[in-house]
């Protein structure tokens, strides 16, 4: 479903992939973890073309990505939904009108027809009674919701989750959790980054551990909590000490320069 | 020797290596965004984004209305006041109408109204924009396969270069009002004489000038707005730089290119 074959990266000058291998399957949920830093953002990007690998090969839905035109990229992406962080609801809209977005925009929907689907996925999600209220009216984990409303009302077969827990209380969390468990009964593919614990073990068909741009551990949420590896001993029991080192070097991911981002395509 | 040559090189030349570099880079994704944003003028034909220029149109007009009825009003009163102490000393008091018309359709009209709305709207969508592509909006866009040029630029371009036209018009009527007031109040110029002389002395060339730089001028203050927001990066100070950058590119792009459509036509 997913394939990641040794993907190279450099932002501002600094490796942030260094050789990623990873596959995630049909129907699976793979949480990726990792410290601030390590890539697991930028490996999202490169899984839905927003980046593209300095070296390697990236495979989604069984084209590569890195070698797409504009118009097949557009018909990949159409097939994915994405959660970003903080949602990313668009603050002048809604959250029906957030939602139905990509139904109003790519499809030749009537409108009636995209209303009844907004209505059904915001149920589906727990927010049904909500669609007349604006971004800034909503907590933090609605938002959230909402933006999973939107990256589920195009049908999806990949789903990747930025951080979806983050900044949430909780309930929230374990509210986001349920969701994610429950769309894994629904048979579509799941990508989770994450830094909380709680989530991934819950989550997880399995947890890949990230550190330098490299997957350095990959199981099931048993054989990473048996480890025998310092690494993800200290990363999954938040030590100080330990082979992941004390500090990262830097927070590269939101803020590098790149040009890929700027907008245009 | 060496120590303070590399020294010197790393606090004053490499930062302003960096700006250069920056400035070309912006340079040509802004000329690659206003020719994209062209391209895809055909999308504009649909009832969505015909909408959302038009509504667009509303909120800048009436976000600039009463700056700009403010500063034409006092401009042109300001035009009248020196133009009319100089002429008062010929005698020529009834050239204060054609002078303030004429000044205010051509160029203080289309420049006066440009700089107003490159500082109120200009600077507005490099915050809108930047803001959205810090909070991941822009790329959430794109994920959806929804061009943020289709999407985002081609209604506020669209906008901007309606509006400019539209409220160089109005600057230039409240202008040269302005300039009867003073005219008459304190140069004796008859309310009718004033007009007479003010219409007369317009000719379509002054008018076409000033329609032309105001269009010129909507669409550089939307193109500049539009790429400073896109090219946005660092969180809340990244947005503050961004409009503040789209103030001072504008102005200075303005100023230029509104010399040059003056210079075409008079020479």
């Amino acid at each position: 479903m997913i394939r990641l074959e040794n993907v190279h990266k450099k932002l501002g000058g600094r490796t942030i992939l260094d050789g990623l291998d990873l596959e995630v399957k049909q129907g699976e949920t793979l949480v990726i973890l990792g410290r601030s830093g390590t890539g697991k953002s930028v490996t999202l990007r490169h899984i839905v073309g927003l980046m593209t690998a300095d070296q390697g090969r990236v495979e989604v839905l069984g084209q590569e990505i890195s070698a797409r035109h504009q118009a097949a990229l557009l018909e990949i992406r159409s097939r994915i939904g994405y959660l970003f962080q903080d949602g990313a609801l668009l603050n002048w809209l809604s959250i029906a009108d957030n939602v139905g977005l990509p139904l109003r925009e790519r499809h030749s929907m009537k409108e009636k027809e995209i209303q009844e689907r907004v209505e059904e996925v915001l149920s589906e999600i727990e927010l049904d009674g909500h669609g007349d209220k604006m971004p800034s009216e909503i907590s933090g984990g609605m938002r959230k919701r909402a933006g999973l409303a939107r990256a589920l009302i195009g049908h999806p077969e990949i789903l990747l989750h930025d951080e979806p827990t983050s900044g949430l209380d909780p309930i929230s969390s374990s509210i986001i959790n349920g969701l994610i468990q429950k769309l894994h009964g629904t048979g579509i593919t799941q990508v989770v980054v994450t830094h909380d614990m709680r989530s991934a073990f819950e989550v997880a068909d399995r947890i890949a551990l990230l550190h330098a741009g490299k997957v350095i551990a990959l199981g099931n949420s048993h054989e990473i909590q048996e480890s025998s590896d310092p690494a993800v001993q200290q990363f999954i029991h938040g030590l100080v000490e330990g082979p992941l080192g004390r500090e990262t070097s830097e927070q590269l991911e939101p803020d590098q320069p790149d040009k890929e981002e700027s907008g245009l395509s | 020797m060496v120590e303070k040559l590399g020294v010197f090189i790393g606090r004053y030349i490499a930062p302003l290596l960096s700006f250069l570099r920056r400035s070309a880079d912006s340079t040509g994704f802004g000329l690659v965004l206003l020719v994209r944003t062209m391209l895809n003028t055909p999308f504009l034909f649909s009832r969505r984004r015909i909408r959302d220029s038009l509504d667009l149109c509303y909120s800048y007009c009436i976000g600039s209305f009463l700056v700009t009825s403010v500063v034409a009003l006092f401009t042109g009163m300001i035009l009248a006041l020196n133009g009319g102490n100089s002429l008062e000393e010929l005698g020529q008091e009834s050239l204060i109408g054609p002078i303030v018309a004429v000044s205010m359709i051509r160029e203080m009209g289309p420049f006066m109204t440009a700089l107003i709305l490159t500082a109120s709207l200009g600077s507005g969508i490099a915050a809108e924009i930047g803001t959205m592509k810090i909070s991941e909006e822009i790329d959430a866009l794109r994920i959806m396969s929804i061009p943020p040029i289709r999407f985002l630029v081609l209604p506020r371009m669209v906008a901007l270069t309606l509006v400019t036209p539209v409220m160089t018009i109005f600057a230039a009527f409240i202008g040269i009002l302005g300039g009867s007031l003073v005219a008459n109040s304190q140069f004796d110029v008859g309310w009718l004489a004033y007009r007479t002389d003010a219409l007369e002395s317009l000719e379509f060339r002054d008018v076409f000038t000033g329609m032309l730089k105001s269009v010129v001028f909507g669409i550089t203050i939307a193109t500049v707005g539009c790429t400073q927001g896109l090219l946005t990066r660092g969180g809340a100070t990244g947005v503050g730089q961004a409009a503040r950058r789209s103030v001072v590119v504008s102005f200075l792009l303005v100023i230029i290119l509104g010399y040059y459509i003056s210079w075409s036509f008079l020479s």
